[in-house]
């Protein structure tokens, strides 16, 4: 029903007033509405996985879902908490990234409700430094696996419907997965400079070298200032031209960010712009992903910039 | 070997840009602030002071939301602020605080909001701790002339103003019978202190924006009682006490946890408050010895 969002903010208001006015939010049961399992997904990119997989079968809501705001900053509405009470199936991505899916799920139990998580398929441990799993070239395989059992196991008789989805997923991931090996090839030891570590399993997936000092990178993303020596280190990787390309976090900016975009502007550093969530519009997961990789490729080679997809 | 580690440290230090520039938006605030200060204290204006800081936090906190740098939030919301605290009676003593506080939490409440939307509308990351603890060493390059001139006209107005703001913030009967023009000499005073504590609160934050205001003053007129000294005493003390907290935030990268550097704003306060403690303590010490050497005059 109306569920099946992905979308923008306008679509969030519709269905929260929509709840809101069908006293939807108060029914605590599972609610299986045309028959579609009721799926939500913390970010944007695992919902757009999720209705991949379970197509017509599923309704999908991405709690972040916007481009143009900080995930790391997000605050919780009741209308999310309402939206994750409800859910047949959650999918979020863990290392503390969405910790308040955690506390909403715990504020509504449910013990029939099925939950993916990325950093549990991956095996990863709680002080994980990188939260971004969505670049690794892994999560996305074992989280499409993951949906393909829960989906078979709340509609057992479209199970060759969801395997079906998750075969021509895996083919067109495939694709991403053998550029990235190709670029590997093509560019070897590629050296880069970063705002924010965002884009870092991607990277390494392509063979590329981030030269930014880590402390630099973790501290934008935890909202501290960096310390002079790791800003110097980083000017200078841009001004004596050590790295070939500046990965700019589109979601995670202040001041200095953008003062590091704007001298890899005036060294001829190409930027690359990266995202939390999904950019809008028109994208796949892995159709973004090979649109990034294709930025890299015109940086490296071309030296030309993409701020936005 | 420890000494050469230091060394090295010290010439890393000048030669760091993001040093250069705290550097010198340390100097021009500091300086501000003893002359700024020094008045504020005479006048019993710390508390006002200390709200348009806070207050600031609105403006600041707005800036980010249109993506502006937030020293011109900070300086459109304390002007703003400043004549409403002025038109408020912020000379009156009976109830004064009690209307600033008012002001203040208002004010508060619109730094909760900005900050709430500031996280749903945009892409900003750092912004509630940069803005209500300061951080003078990500001060873009860029900023630094629109903090000189800031600067300097908040000393302008003190300078051009100085005769007759001495006499009002000493006696206001004095300065009345005299002819002076109070509210207007208030008014200036008060745009020179709304300058003011928008250069502090980008340096040390909306938060702790007091201390850098009325720390070095409170010091200086403890060992003085002309204000023109005081102001030279207090200028002088800001600027070590800045430049000694931008360089052990610099250092402290090499303290452990290794690489995070500590903030410098949490030196600067803290230096000032042992650098109170101390001057004040051999104050009272010195003149317990002078009293009981030399009981008291007539």
């Amino acid at each position: 029903m109306i569920f099946k969002v992905i979308g923008k903010r306008a679509s969030l208001l519709t269905v929260s007033a929509l709840i809101a006015a069908s006293g939807l939010a108060s029914c605590t049961t599972n609610h299986v509405a045309n028959g579609k399992i009721s799926v939500v997904a913390a970010e944007s990119e695992y919902g757009d996985v999720a209705s991949q997989i379970g197509g017509y079968f599923v309704s999908v809501y991405s709690i972040e879902n916007n481009p143009n705001v900080n995930p790391h900053t997000f605050e919780v509405s009741p209308q999310v908490a309402a939206q994750v009470g409800n859910a047949q199936v959650v999918i979020e991505n863990g290392v503390g990234y969405d910790n308040f899916m955690t506390m909403l799920e715990s504020s509504s139990p449910n013990s029939s409700r099925l939950q993916v998580n990325a950093q549990k398929l991956l095996g990863l441990p709680d002080n994980t430094p990188n939260p971004h799993l969505w670049y690794d070239p892994n999560t996305m395989i074992k989280v499409s696996n993951a949906l393909v059992a829960d989906f078979s196991k709340l509609q057992p008789n479209h199970t060759n419907y969801f395997k079906s989805n998750d075969a021509m997923f895996m083919n067109s991931l495939q694709i991403w997965i053998k550029r990235l090996a190709g670029f590997k090839n093509s560019y070897p030891d590629t050296r880069v400079a970063s705002t924010e570590p965002v884009a870092n399993y991607f990277l390494s997936a392509a063979g590329i070298v981030n030269m930014t000092p880590y402390s630099l990178q973790a501290n934008v993303m935890n909202g501290v200032d960096p310390s002079p020596q790791d800003v110097a280190l980083q000017d200078n990787l841009i001004t004596k031209h050590e790295v070939k390309i500046l990965i700019y976090n589109q979601q995670v900016t202040d001041p200095l960010t953008s003062s590091f975009v704007s001298l890899a502007k005036k060294n001829g550093v190409p930027v690359v712009g990266f995202y939390e969530t999904m950019p809008t519009p028109g994208f796949t997961y892995q159709s973004w992903m090979e649109a990034e990789l294709n930025a890299l490729i015109n940086a490296v080679s071309k030296n030309i910039s993409t701020y936005h997809l | 070997m420890a000494q050469l580690g230091s060394v090295f440290v010290i010439a890393g230090f000048f030669s760091s840009y993001p040093v250069r520039v705290a550097l010198v938006a340390g100097l021009m605030v500091a300086v501000v602030s003893g002359t700024v200060g020094t008045f504020t204290i005479i006048r019993g204006q710390s508390f006002a002071g200390h709200s348009l800081a806070d207050i600031g936090a609105a403006g600041g906190s707005a800036a980010y939301l249109v993506n502006i740098p937030a020293i011109y939030g900070f300086i459109g919301i304390n002007l703003v602020a400043g004549l409403v605290l002025e038109f408020i009676g912020i000379g009156r003593l009976r109830g004064r605080d009690l209307a600033t506080g008012i002001v203040l939490s208002a004010a508060l409440g619109l730094t909760a909001l900005f900050l709430y939307l500031d996280t749903i509308a945009s892409t900003t990351t750092n912004v509630t701790a940069s803005l209500l603890f300061g951080s003078i060493l990500t001060i873009q390059g860029s900023s630094i002339p629109i903090i000189l001139a800031v600067g300097a006209i908040a000393i302008a107005i003190v300078m051009v103003l100085y005769r007759p703001l001495v006499l009002s913030s000493i006696s206001k009967e004095l300065a009345l019978a005299k002819g002076i023009p109070e509210t207007k000499i208030a008014i200036g005073f008060l745009v020179a202190l709304a300058l003011n504590v928008s250069l502090t609160a980008i340096t040390v934050g909306a938060i702790l924006s007091t201390a850098l205001l009325v720390g070095p003053a409170a010091i200086a007129l403890k060992l003085t009682r002309r204000t023109g000294r005081a102001i030279l005493i207090a200028s002088a003390i800001g600027v070590i006490v800045t430049w000694i907290g931008i360089y052990l935030s610099y250092d402290s990268y090499y303290w452990p946890p290794h690489n995070h550097g500590w903030p410098a704003s949490f030196f600067v306060v803290a230096i000032i408050f042992a650098l109170f403690v101390t001057v004040d303590t051999i104050v009272r010490m010195r003149r317990k010895y002078l009293v009981g050497k030399r009981p008291a005059k007539g």
